[in-house]
């Protein structure tokens, strides 16, 4: 009873001012100051004024509803209702403070937000006479990608209506060559006797990270049918020997992605369309390493100890290539089966602490009324419910029992296998010693879920995959760069070094 | 004015005709209930370009067939003048002054502009629309300063040699298209009489649904120059340009781009894919192959075989057939449409010659046409504007070139992501510094002992 009056309420004063006021109604309540008089929410507000939407060119101001209400015919009225009651329950019911305002600024979310309707009826030309050579291929691209129809106007233009500090949407010669404050550099990578836990030192920098012993053992790989939240990909649950290897104690980070970067970064792109001609001037010896970024790939939310996103499959692959030989050992990418063996560190749960996923996931009002406990798993898991819609630095969680830490959540980490979801079915019966998985695919695994993921896509045996056109869907460099994902944010990768038992040695 | 020769009764005729010899004739045409659904659109042709205010052209690129085109535009109709020409070299400023001085244009002095940065001059000399008749390696740049100064285009085919240089184009396409201007491109074949009305057939089902075809362009040797002492590497180069790749984009994209693009037009839409070879033979002078043999993929698995060569004493065809579910339509020397048994069911009603004989000769020259047309649209305050068509047309051609080059197959995809763009870095009378090899596909035999 006292829901439907919540709903009455607004609806019957809404109702009044149709009927009384009519187009004049609409038109009061549709302008700056009567949004701003219930959306109270100061930086939106001075970062609106400092966008490129309120500053025109022509002295025109784009109002709130011109981006964030359909165009009239489209919708408009019903928009208009459905989010007026909206942000009248929350104007009543919750208090602005405490939302996620940064969250809101992710594409994602802001998706919902604004009309791609709203952009084109005011930018009805997508071909003007001023547009650049970089907007003219992508503006080709966004016309030609009716196949990708989530693709939207803010993929691009994200800061079009409200200000993003250090937003970079164009090419990003400078990443990464901000120099900190002069530190030890390496002469010689780490000497390795023994198998044990070792900190690995990168030549010719000041990044070293530490390399954990994971004694070898068998486990179960996969999640039984009655783990709540399975997915069908689990299973069958397989049982698995694993040789003993060593494990970065967290997922490589933007310092020692940098590392790479700025050792081995080059400008060129070369594509074979042209036969005999172009192959005369490759080189192939060399490792040649990414190309500079497209806009800013850690999103802003600084480097240093944050694991690197953005950069792609090949790119994880060729850092481990450049790690072996920069250190002279064998660095590469943990197989899907090594990544839940490290992962669960001995555990058979759901996770690698106690809990159950049904309850970590509940949110909001659910959550509050069953009071869960939450405390565990926020000690040892970044996800949706604590990150704030970010990455977070190692030293926010507690490490497994291999001593690992942000094996779930934080971000996602590839792994070398090709993707199946029936991978673990078509596998032969008996233990599997050191799987590798399918022989071929178009994606790869990817393990552990991330920041943006709720509780039951971060638990031990959740898996994923690699989406890459997705990932690249807006970068408007053609051809799309092999290096960075202009679309993924929320996957890296945490490198494996391998121990040879018979000669003991890396 | 003069009506399409195709009226309904002339149809219904042929119809009658064919059901009488008692030969199979598609359920369209045979049932009764069915003939009324089909239209064929009247086609309006104008035989000179209607009257108007004075149109100033000017021209860029003076060789052959900037000065064609130049005469072409005259042609059309009334108060048509050149008044700016530019060129790199000044001997074909003067070639193309002493031309057009014959159809009474005088370009004065000061409206004669020489070298790389002609275009720029002529464009801002005061001209209404602009006739670009450069080698294609030019036309891109060209075209996106013509559109940038708001200017209409007659352009030549093809619009580019490389797929940088295409997507440049659709983009100055579309920019074109947002601003209203007119742009024809010298794919003539879409503004001759017989293959508009081959097509309105064609599209009004005659042969039922397109199931494949053929286009064919093998002709003789083109001409070559030959170096010249006074010259430099790029003067030779540029003198010389339907031999080298990076002007022309190869024989493919440069002559055979006619025949590819009455295949998309007939088509709607572009191939998916391409797997071609080819190889120089006999040409005498600069990179290019001179015979191209092209599998053409469409969606739906629609194939098109594409053919091209320039060697002299070889079997010659300029033509395209378009193979349907219940007929083929054949546009060669003369359209016509045949039904599956070979039976003609339609052909293209030509003028008489003197003789009283059907003569496609009589017909309105298509390269003044297209000229007509331009001058139509731009006077008449219409939109039009097939660069779009064009650029697709020649990417097309350069997805073949390059399957051919690499012996791979090319995707529209990677024509669409490709980075190719040929041509120096650097545009001076000198030495030009690009790549020089003939491309040659696949990998050679490497003997066990030598591996």
């Amino acid at each position: 009873m006292k829901r439907l009056l919540i709903w009455f309420i607004p609806g019957l004063i809404a109702g009044i001012l149709l009927m009384l006021g009519g187009g004049k109604a609409i038109e009061k309540t549709s302008t700056n100051k009567y949004c701003i008089s219930c959306h109270i929410h100061p930086a939106s507000d001075a970062s609106w004024k400092r966008s490129v939407h309120y500053e025109t060119a022509s002295g025109y101001r784009i109002a709130c509803v011109e981006c964030h209400l359909p165009p009239k015919g489209h919708g408009y009225l019903w928009a208009k209702g459905t989010t007026g009651l909206r942000d009248l329950w929350s104007y009543w019911t919750k208090d602005s403070a405490s939302f996620d305002w940064e969250d809101r600024r992710r594409l994602e979310t802001a998706r919902s937000y604004v009309y791609e309707s709203s952009c084109v009826k005011c930018h009805e030309n997508l071909f003007p006479l001023k547009l650049s050579k970089a907007g003219e291929d992508a503006h080709l691209y966004y016309k030609q990608a009716k196949k990708t129809p989530d693709l939207n106007c803010i993929n691009c233009h994200l800061n079009a209506g409200h200000y993003i500090v250090g937003y970079t949407h164009g090419s990003n010669k400078t990443f990464g060559s901000v120099s900190s404050i002069p530190k030890e550099i390496y002469k010689e990578p780490a000497k390795v006797s023994g198998f044990g836990s070792f900190t690995e030192k990168i030549p010719n920098s000041s990044v070293s990270f530490r390399m954990i012993a994971i004694p070898g053992g068998n486990y179960k790989m996969g999640s039984p049918d009655g783990e709540p939240l399975r997915k069908a990909d689990e299973g069958p649950v397989k049982e698995v020997e694993i040789s003993q290897f060593y494990m970065a104690q967290v997922e490589v980070t933007w310092d020692e992605y940098l590392a790479f970067y700025v050792q081995t970064a080059a400008e060129g792109r070369t594509t074979d369309t042209e036969g005999l001609r172009s192959k005369q001037s490759l080189e192939t010896d060399a490792i040649s390493g990414a190309t500079p970024p497209y806009g800013q790939p850690d999103q802003g939310w600084g480097l240093g100890q944050r694991p690197a996103i953005s950069f792609t499959f090949h790119a994880a692959e060729t850092y481990c290539k450049w790690l072996s030989s920069v250190t002279r050992k064998k660095y590469r990418l943990p197989t899907e089966a090594e990544w839940e063996y490290a992962c669960r560190a001995g555990q058979e749960t759901p996770y690698f602490f106690p809990g159950d996923p049904l309850k970590f996931e509940k949110k909001g009002i659910r959550a509050k009324l069953s009071k869960n406990d939450t405390a565990i798993i926020n000690s040892f898991v970044i996800y949706s419910a604590n990150s704030h819609s970010r990455t977070q630095t190692p030293d926010m969680v507690r490490a497994n029992n291999f001593g690992l830490k942000n094996m779930s959540g934080n971000i996602a980490e590839f792994c070398s296998d090709w993707y199946q979801p029936d991978a673990y079915a078509n596998y032969p019966s008996g233990i599997l010693k050191d799987p590798k998985g399918p022989e071929s695919g178009e994606e790869h695994v990817v393990r552990g879920g991330s920041y943006l993921d709720m509780a039951g896509s971060v638990r031990s045996a959740a898996r994923s995959f690699t989406r890459t056109a997705d990932w690249l869907k807006t970068d408007p460099q053609i051809p799309k760069s092999i290096w960075w994902y202009s679309d993924c944010f929320n996957v890296g990768f945490r490198v494996v070094c391998e121990f040879d038992e018979n000669s003991g040695k890396l | 004015m003069k009506k399409s020769s195709i009226s309904r009764r002339n149809f219904l005729n042929k119809a009658a005709t064919v059901g009488a010899a008692g030969i199979v004739v598609p359920s369209i045409l045979s049932g009764c209930a069915r003939e009324t659904k089909i239209k064929i659109p009247t086609v309006s042709w104008l035989d000179e370009a209607p009257d108007g205010p004075v149109l100033k052209a000017g021209v860029i690129g003076c060789g052959g067939r900037g000065t064609g085109a130049a005469i072409n535009f005259l042609s059309a109709g009334k108060n048509l003048q050149i008044t700016a020409i530019g060129d790199t070299f000044k001997d074909r400023i003067e070639s193309c002054r002493a031309s057009l001085k014959e159809k009474g244009q005088e370009i004065p002095d000061e409206m004669c502009f020489v070298g790389f940065d002609a275009f720029q001059k002529v464009i801002a000399s005061g001209v209404d629309l602009v006739i670009l008749a450069t080698p294609p390696f030019f036309r891109p740049e060209h075209l996106a300063a013509a559109v940038a100064a708001r200017k209409h285009v007659f352009a030549e085919k093809p619009v580019c040699v490389d797929p940088v240089g295409a997507r440049s184009v659709m983009a100055t396409a579309l920019k074109a298209q947002e601003l209203g201007l007119v742009i024809v491109t010298g794919t003539q074949r879409r503004h001759q009489r017989d293959y508009v009305d081959a097509y309105n057939q064609v599209k009004a089902g005659r042969i039922g649904s397109i199931t494949g075809g053929n286009v064919w362009w093998n002709g003789g040797k083109l001409w070559h120059r030959d170096n010249n002492p006074e010259w430099s590497e790029m003067e030779w180069m540029i003198r010389n340009w339907v031999n080298w790749c990076w002007l022309s984009g190869d024989h493919i994209v440069e002559q055979h781009v006619h025949n590819l693009d009455i295949m998309n037009w007939f088509m709607g839409t572009h191939p998916v894919k391409a797997v071609g070879m080819g190889s120089r033979l006999r040409r005498v002078t600069g990179d290019q192959y001179d015979n191209f043999s092209i599998d053409f993929t469409f969606e739906n698995d629609i194939h098109f075989h594409s053919m091209c060569r320039q060697i002299n004493g070889c079997a010659s065809n300029v033509s395209e057939r378009i193979q349907g579910a219940t007929g083929a339509a054949h546009l060669e020397k003369e359209i016509f449409i045949n039904d599956l048994a070979g039976t003609e069911i339609w052909r293209y009603t030509y003028p008489l010659d003197d003789a009283g004989k059907p003569s496609r000769g009589k017909m309105k020259d298509p390269y003044v046409q297209e000229h007509i047309d331009l001058i139509k649209y731009i006077r008449g305050g219409q939109q039009f504007n097939e660069l779009e068509n064009t650029a697709i047309s020649t990417m097309t051609g350069i997805m073949g070139r390059i399957s051919a080059y690499t012996g791979k197959e090319t995707t529209w995809d990677e024509m669409m992501n490709s980075d190719l763009k040929m041509g120096p870095k650097v545009f001076e009378l000198g030495k030009v510094d690009i790549p020089k090899d003939i491309p040659i596909a696949g990998e050679a035999y490497v003997p066990e002992t030598k591996k």
